[in-house]
C-alpha cells in the first residue's frame, strides 16, 4: 500500500516544470486568444514559483523586457501585451513583476502615478481604464499599485474609502459596486483601507461560511467550490485574524486534491484543467 | 450580419484593404511568451492595428472590429473602437443590440459584451429600450443564473432609468419567478432586497409595515419550502435589520427549525410555516438564529444560547468549531 498519498503533498518540482512550460505553449490555440490576460498570467507565474522558492525558473531579463514592451506611451502605464491598451489590471501586474524583480527604476513612476489616480471616479470607485468597467477590485489594484510604487499618500483615501462602505449588503458582505451581490473577492479590499471601519465579526463570518463540507471554499452562497478562493476568503481572513474560524487542513486537503499529478499546477477544482491562475492561488492558499 | 463561417480571403489578400498597411504585432521587440495565432486572426488583428494608426472610421472597420470580436470577445480596444465608430457614423443603436443579442449568450461570461450594451442604452437615453433590455437580460438569466455581470447590468438599467410604470413595476414578480426556479440562488435574493428595500421605495409599498409583513411570509414560507438555505436566512436577517424589528420576534418560526423532530399542529399558521416532511432537521441556520436570539434578548438567555453554540461547535457545525467557541467565549465575557 502506498503509505505517502501523492494528492497530500504539494508537489513543488512538478508545478514548477508547469509554469516554465507555459511560455512553450507555441501550439496552443487558447495562448492567443488569452493575450490579454499575458501580463497577469506573468505574475501569477512568477510569484507561485517565489512561493515555491523557485523563482529562478523563469529568466529576468527576458521577463522584464516583456514587461516594458508592453508599456503604452500614450496613456503612461503598462497593458496586457505589446499594443494593447493600457489598463489598471496589467499595470498592477506590471509593477508587482518589477518589484519582484528589482527593476522598478525602470518605471517612469510620475506618469504611473498619474495615469493611476486618473481612473478614480467621482464616486470615488476606480475605473480600469478609458473604456470605464467599474469595480471595487479596481480600486484594490489602485491602492495596491500606488503603495508599491511609494505614492499612495496621493490617494484621496476618504473618497475610496467612502465608496466601499457604500457596497457593503445586508448579509454583511461586500460587493463590486454599489447594489452588487456580496462576493468573496471584495472581502480583500474592504480589509486593505481601514480595518477598524469594518465590523469584523460580521465579515469574518460571512467569510467562513465560504467553507463547503468537501473544505474548498465558494465565493458566494450556494456556489461550488473553487481552489482561487482559497486565496481570497483566507487571505481576509488572515488580516481579521479569524483564519481558525474555517477548517485549515479541510481546506489544505481540497486544494492538494487538486493538483494535476501528470502535468503539474493546480485546477479550480479535483478533476479539472489546471491553469497559471489557480496555481497560483491553491500555492498561495497551501 | 456578416457571415463568418464561409471561408473568406485574409484582408492581406482583398483588394478592398489594400490600402492600408497592416501592423505586426512586435515592433522589434523580442517577445518573451511568443504567440502562435492563427492566421486568421493574425490578419485581422495587423489590419485593426494599422487603420488605428491612421484613426479610420468606416463600416469596414466595423466589420472588422466584429470579426475580431468574434474570434475573441476579450479583445477590449476592438470593442472601444467599435463602440467609437457606431457613434461617430450615427448607427443606429437599436440595431446594434439586436445584432449583439447572440454574442452576449455566446460570451456571458466576458465583460466587454455586458459593457457595450451599457454604453449603447446610455447613449439611447430610451425607456423603450431599457424595457427591452430588462426582456433581454431575463433571457440570458435563464442561461446563467447566477452571472455576476448579468445581475449588477439589470441593477444598472433599473436605477439608471428610473422608471416606475415600465420598469421597476413588474420587477418583483420577475424575481419570484426566478426564486421559483432555484430557491437557492443567492443573487436573485440579493436582487429582491436590492428591489424591495435597497432602491428607494416602490409604488404600491408606502405602507412600510404591510411591506414588512408581507416580506416576513415570503421568505418564512420560502424558509418552508428549503430550510437548509442561507440566503433565505441571511434575507430574513437582512430584513428584521433593516426595519430595526427584535430577532425575537421570530422566535416562534425558528423554533419549528431546531428541533429533529416537529409535531404538526391542528391549525395552519401563516405565520408560522413549519419545514416540509423532508427537511434535515435541526437546520444550522435555524439554531444559529435562535441562539442569535437568546444572546440579544440577554441576562438569563445567554446560557441558552450557549448550549446552542456548544451543540454546533461540537456536532452540527464543527468545521466552524473555532467560530462557536469565539461566540461562547465572547458572550460569556458580558
Amino acid at each position: 500500500m502506498n503509505t505517502e498519498d501523492p494528492s497530500q503533498q504539494l508537489d513543488i518540482p512538478l508545478h514548477v516544470k508547469y509554469i516554465k512550460s507555459l511560455g512553450e505553449s507555441k501550439d496552443d490555440l487558447m495562448y492567443h486568444l488569452t493575450a490579454h490576460l499575458r501580463m497577469n498570467a506573468i505574475y501569477w507565474g512568477l510569484t507561485a514559483l517565489c512561493i515555491m522558492k523557485h523563482k529562478e525558473a523563469l529568466a529576468r531579463e527576458e521577463m522584464v523586457e516583456f514587461v516594458m514592451s508592453c508599456w503604452d506611451d500614450e496613456a503612461g502605464a503598462f497593458g496586457a501585451h505589446p499594443d494593447h491598451d493600457a489598463h489598471l489590471l496589467s499595470t498592477l501586474s506590471a509593477i508587482q513583476i518589477l518589484t519582484t524583480q528589482d527593476a522598478l527604476d525602470r518605471i517612469d513612476i510620475p506618469r504611473v502615478v498619474k495615469f493611476i489616480l486618473s481612473l478614480q471616479q467621482p464616486s470615488g470607485v476606480f475605473a480600469g481604464d478609458s473604456f470605464g468597467e467599474i469595480d471595487t477590485r479596481f480600486s484594490y489594484c489602485a491602492v495596491n499599485a500606488l503603495s508599491l510604487l511609494g505614492h499612495l499618500h496621493e490617494l484621496d483615501v476618504e473618497k475610496t474609502v467612502d465608496y466601499i462602505r457604500r457596497c457593503k449588503n445586508f448579509d454583511g458582505g461586500f460587493g463590486a459596486c454599489v447594489g452588487a451581490e456580496s462576493h468573496a473577492a471584495q472581502a480583500a479590499l474592504a480589509i486593505l483601507d481601514k480595518l477598524d471601519e469594518i465590523d469584523h465579526e460580521t465579515l469574518a463570518w460571512w467569510l467562513a461560511e465560504r467553507q463547503l463540507p468537501n473544505g474548498g471554499l465558494n465565493g458566494r452562497p450556494e456556489k461550488l467550490e473553487d481552489v482561487c478562493y482559497s486565496f481570497w476568503v483566507l487571505s481576509s481572513l488572515s488580516i481579521l485574524k479569524k483564519v481558525s474560524w474555517i477548517d485549515p487542513e479541510k481546506l489544505t486537503a481540497f486544494i492538494l486534491s487538486a493538483q494535476d499529478p501528470d502535468n503539474g499546477g493546480i485546477a479550480d477544482r479535483p478533476g479539472d484543467q489546471p491553469d497559471v491562475f489557480h496555481t497560483h492561488f491553491g500555492v498561495a492558499g497551501k | 450580419m456578416y457571415d463568418f463561417s464561409e471561408v473568406e480571403p485574409l484582408y492581406a489578400e482583398r483588394p478592398d484593404w489594400a490600402d492600408v498597411t497592416p501592423l505586426q504585432q512586435y515592433q522589434g521587440v523580442d517577445p518573451l511568451a511568443p504567440i502562435n495565432y492563427s492566421t486568421e486572426y493574425q490578419d485581422a488583428t495587423d489590419y485593426f492595428r494599422g487603420i488605428v494608426k491612421t484613426g479610420e472610421i468606416s463600416l469596414r472597420v466595423l466589420q472588422l472590429t466584429e470579426h475580431i470580436i468574434r474570434m475573441n470577445p476579450g479583445h477590449y480596444s476592438a470593442w472601444q473602437y467599435r463602440y467609437r465608430i457606431l457613434l461617430a457614423l450615427q448607427l443606429p443603436l437599436e440595431e446594434e443590440l439586436r445584432l449583439m443579442d447572440q454574442y452576449a449568450i455566446d460570451f456571458l461570461k466576458t465583460y466587454q459584451v455586458w459593457h457595450h450594451r451599457r454604453l449603447l442604452l446610455g447613449a439611447l437615453r430610451s425607456v423603450d429600450a431599457a424595457a427591452a433590455e430588462l426582456e433581454f437580460v431575463a433571457r440570458a438569466l435563464d442561461t446563467d443564473e447566477k452571472n455576476y455581470h448579468t445581475w449588477s447590468y439589470r441593477q444598472w438599467i433599473l436605477a439608471h432609468f428610473n422608471d416606475e410604470a415600465r420598469l421597476w413595476a413588474g420587477e418583483r414578480a420577475w424575481v419570484e419567478h426566478m426564486v421559483e426556479r432555484d430557491v437557492r440562488n443567492n443573487s436573485a435574493w440579493h436582487h429582491r432586497f436590492f428591489i424591495v428595500w435597497g432602491s428607494g421605495m416602490r409604488v404600491g409599498d408606502e405602507d412600510r409595515e404591510r411591506t414588512l409583513k408581507r416580506e416576513l411570509m415570503y421568505v418564512k414560507e420560502k424558509i418552508a419550502l428549503a430550510p437548509n438555505n442561507p440566503s433565505a436566512w441571511n434575507y430574513l436577517r437582512g430584513i428584521l435589520e433593516h426595519t430595526h424589528t427584535p430577532f425575537s420576534t421570530q422566535a416562534i418560526f425558528v423554533q419549528l427549525y431546531t428541533t429533529s423532530a416537529s409535531t404538526p399542529g391542528d391549525v395552519f399558521d401563516l405565520d408560522n410555516p413549519p419545514p416540509s416532511a423532508s427537511a434535515v432537521l435541526p437546520c444550522e441556520n435555524a439554531l444559529e438564529f435562535l441562539a442569535d436570539i437568546y444572546e440579544q434578548e440577554g441576562g438569563a438567555q445567554i446560557s441558552k444560547a450557549i448550549e446552542i453554540w456548544r451543540s454546533l461547535a461540537d456536532e452540527h457545525d464543527t468545521m466552524r468549531r473555532k467560530y462557536w467557541e469565539y461566540r461562547i467565549k465572547g458572550a460569556s465575557q458580558t
